[in-house]
């Protein structure tokens, strides 16, 4: 259960890719945010991923800390691209009047990663699942903590 | 001194409770605990995913508000059934400091630590009954319903 409380922050090509953990303790949310703009300072890169594909609740504490994470890393000349949220999170944040507006949003960590100019060279057949598609995200499940 | 918030859709309703259960919020980690519990009976009374993630979001919200303005506090859970109806109701009760003005937090005028008002009121819209009374004495007790 440890590796799913903790947050991950993977580089892929010239990205970092914030993995939310599925149920967070507030302070988890804020050593993420933390650890995301740090990277963003060590590792330079063009851009953050904020992936929320395992978050099945975001309450307005939770999608404040996003919002924010998008803007301060726009502040330091990155982009943020929020990639995976559920249907039944987008629901009930656009019900709860937190429609994450000013965040820019894609389906998937392929399409983000398009959206910043990276493509991908296609291996042979990847129409499937986009988990397991072309861009190995590192999974942090295979190595937890593995890096630091 | 009470100060009610009506009517449209207070808890006026006779329910039968099935069962029920606590949980006491007083650190960040039984606020987790409090909507694993929470997603656990809406999943077992087979609400839909969409509403499990608006009962979880809506614990998420009261339970720190809880824990933010009163320290301590105890959620109530419990299924009720009314006629064919069944749901689950959720009680969020403290001994803190109260709220002044509960109608300018609903309509989230008020947002002291940016995002009490907007935390309620969004939990408001999520549910199907909703019934806050608080006075400075006895603190503030939350009554919140939703239907199957």
């Amino acid at each position: 259960m440890t590796a799913t409380d903790s947050a991950a922050v993977t580089e892929v090509f010239d990205v970092l890719i914030a993995t939310f953990p599925g149920r967070p303790t507030d302070q988890a949310v804020d050593e993420l945010r933390q650890d995301v703009l740090d990277r963003m300072e060590t590792a330079d890169p063009r851009g953050v991923v904020l992936d929320i594909s395992a978050v099945t609740t975001l309450d307005s504490f939770f999608a404040r800390v996003i919002s924010e994470t998008a803007s301060m890393v726009e502040l330091m000349g990155g982009a943020a691209i929020v990639v995976g949220m559920r249907p039944s999170v987008a629901i009930t944040a656009a019900e709860l009047g937190f429609g994450l507006e000013s965040v820019e949003t894609a389906r998937s960590t392929d399409h983000a990663l398009s959206m910043l100019g990276i493509s991908v060279e296609a291996t042979d057949d990847d129409t499937s699942d986009p988990d397991d598609g072309v861009i190995d995200r590192s999974s942090p499940t295979s190595s937890p903590g593995g890096r630091q | 001194m009470s100060e009610r918030a009506d009517a449209a859709d207070a808890i006026d309703t006779e329910a039968t409770v099935l069962r029920s259960g606590t949980i006491r919020v007083r650190s960040e980690d039984d606020i987790l605990r409090a909507r694993q519990e929470a997603r656990e009976i809406a999943e077992e009374i087979e609400f839909s995913t969409t509403d499990v993630t608006r009962i979880v979001t809506g614990v998420s919200e009261l339970t720190r508000n809880m824990h933010l303005y009163a320290e301590d506090g105890i959620m109530e859970w419990r299924e009720i059934e009314a006629g064919r109806d069944s749901g689950l109701e959720l009680v969020f009760d403290d001994n803190g400091p109260g709220i002044d003005d509960i109608e300018g937090v609903l309509r989230a005028e008020h947002s002291t630590s940016g995002g009490m008002g907007r935390g309620i009121q969004g939990t408001k819209k999520l549910m199907d009954a909703f019934e806050i009374v608080s006075t400075p004495d006895d603190g503030t007790t939350i009554t919140v319903r939703k239907w199957r």
